[in-house]
C-alpha cells in the first residue's frame, strides 16, 4: 500500500532511505508551479521550490500532523517565495528602484480610471484578450495577494487552507482576496 | 461576522465555502442589492477566467532538478557536519591538555604516585621486614655515624653475632 504524505514525512524525519525522494517526486511539479506563479521567474522558482524541499528535510521532525502535510509544506514553500520577493525588493530599494506594487492599491493608476467597456460583440474580443493577460496583472499585486489568488484560483485551496498556509486569519485572507479581485477587475476595465 | 462587509464574502459565496449563517446573510443582501448581484457575477467570471488562463510555467528538466536538489542536500548536510566538527574541535585538545596536566602532577617530587586499589600489603610487609632486620642489630646501628657507615649497614647480616654479655 502506498504511504500517505504524512507517513512519508515521518519517515523523512527518521531519515529512512527513499522517503525524501518519494515526497519530492509527489510534490516537485506543484511546488515549482506555485513558486513560479508567485515569483514568475524560472530560476527563482526552481531555487525557491528546492529551498522548500531542503527546509522540509531539515524540519520534517517538527511536522506535528495537526494539519494536512500539503498545507504544512505549502506554508514552507510560500514563505520561501515571499522571502525571495522581500530580498529582491530589498535589493531594488537599495539601488533606488521603486516598485509601484509597493505603493499599495494605486488610486492614480490611469488603468483604474478607465471607463467600463461596452459589452458589444466587437469589444468581446478585447475582453478575451484582456482576460488572457489576467495573470500578468496578478503579478502586479502585492506578494501576499498574489499568493492568495494563486492558491485559490490555481491550486483550488479553500480559504481556510490558504489561511493556514499564509499564517493569517480567514478574515484577513478574505480581505486579501477581495482587494486582489477588485484590483484585477479595475485593471481589466471590468468595473 | 456582521462586521464583515458582504462583498468580502462574495468570492467564498461563489465557491460555496460560506457557513450557513454567512450564506443566508449574503443571499438576503443579494436579493435586495442589484449592484452586489452584478459584482458577484463579475467575481465569478473573473475567478473562472483566472482558472482557465492559468499560465503554464516554463518547462524544466526534472532529472536535472532532482540531481541539483540532491547535491544541495548533500552540501547542506556536509555544512552541518563541518559546523558540528568545528564546535567539537576543542574537545581533543582539552583531553590532551588534561592528560599532560595529570602526568605532570604525578611526576612532581613529593607527590606519592597514585595507588589504585589502596595500599599494597606485599610492599608494606617487605619494608617492615627490612626494618626488623635493622632492629635486630640495633646495638651496632646505634653506634654508627650517619652517612659514614653505609657499608656497615649493607653488611649487617655478615657481622659477627654480638656477645651475650
Amino acid at each position: 500500500m502506498e504511504s500517505s504524505d504524512e507517513q512519508l514525512c515521518k519517515d523523512v524525519a527518521e531519515r529512512k532511505p527513499g522517503a525524501f525522494d518519494l515526497l519530492v517526486g509527489r510534490y516537485q511539479e506543484r511546488a515549482y508551479r506555485i513558486a513560479w506563479s508567485i515569483v514568475r521567474d524560472r530560476e527563482e522558482a526552481k531555487d525557491c521550490s528546492q529551498d522548500a524541499f531542503l527546509r522540509l528535510h531539515e524540519a520534517a521532525g517538527s511536522f506535528a500532523g495537526q494539519s494536512k502535510f500539503s498545507t504544512w509544506f505549502y506554508r514552507i514553500l510560500v514563505n520561501c517565495c515571499l522571502d525571495q520577493q522581500r530580498r529582491r525588493r530589498g535589493w531594488r530599494r537599495l539601488v533606488g528602484w521603486r516598485d509601484r506594487r509597493d505603493e499599495g492599491e494605486d488610486a492614480t493608476d490611469p488603468v483604474e480610471q478607465a471607463p467600463a467597456p461596452l459589452t458589444d460583440p466587437v469589444e468581446q474580443l478585447d475582453t478575451e484578450r484582456r482576460m488572457s493577460r489576467v495573470w500578468d496583472l496578478v503579478q502586479e499585486l502585492s506578494p501576499q495577494q498574489r499568493a492568495a489568488v494563486t492558491l485559490q484560483c490555481r491550486e483550488g485551496l479553500a480559504t481556510k487552507e490558504i489561511a493556514a498556509v499564509l499564517n493569517l486569519s480567514e478574515a484577513t485572507v478574505r480581505v486579501h482576496l477581495h482587494r486582489a479581485l477588485s484590483t484585477l477587475r479595475k485593471r481589466l476595465g471590468d468595473e | 461576522m456582521n462586521d464583515v462587509h458582504v462583498d468580502e464574502l462574495l468570492s467564498d459565496h461563489v465557491r460555496g465555502e460560506l457557513t450557513d449563517a454567512e450564506r443566508t446573510r449574503v443571499e438576503t443582501h443579494l436579493a435586495e442589492c442589484a449592484a452586489c448581484r452584478v459584482s458577484r457575477e463579475r467575481i465569478a467570471h473573473l475567478m473562472a477566467e483566472l482558472a482557465r488562463h492559468a499560465p503554464v510555467p516554463p518547462p524544466i528538466h526534472w532529472g536535472a532538478y532532482r540531481a541539483e536538489l540532491r547535491e544541495r542536500l548533500e552540501r547542506q548536510s556536509s555544512r552541518a557536519g563541518a559546523l558540528w566538527a568545528w564546535m567539537v574541535r576543542p574537545a581533543p585538545a582539552l583531553v590532551a591538555a588534561g592528560l599532560v596536566a595529570a602526568l605532570v602532577y604525578a611526576g612532581l617530587p613529593g607527590v606519592p604516585p597514585p595507588t589504585p586499589g589502596g595500599p599494597d600489603p606485599l610492599a608494606d610487609s617487605t619494608i617492615m621486614a627490612s626494618r626488623l632486620d635493622l632492629l635486630a642489630r640495633l646495638d651496632v646501628v646505634q653506634h654508627l655515624d650517619m652517612l659514614e657507615d653505609f657499608n656497615v649497614i649493607g653488611e649487617l647480616d655478615q657481622l659477627p653475632e654480638p656477645s651475650k654479655s
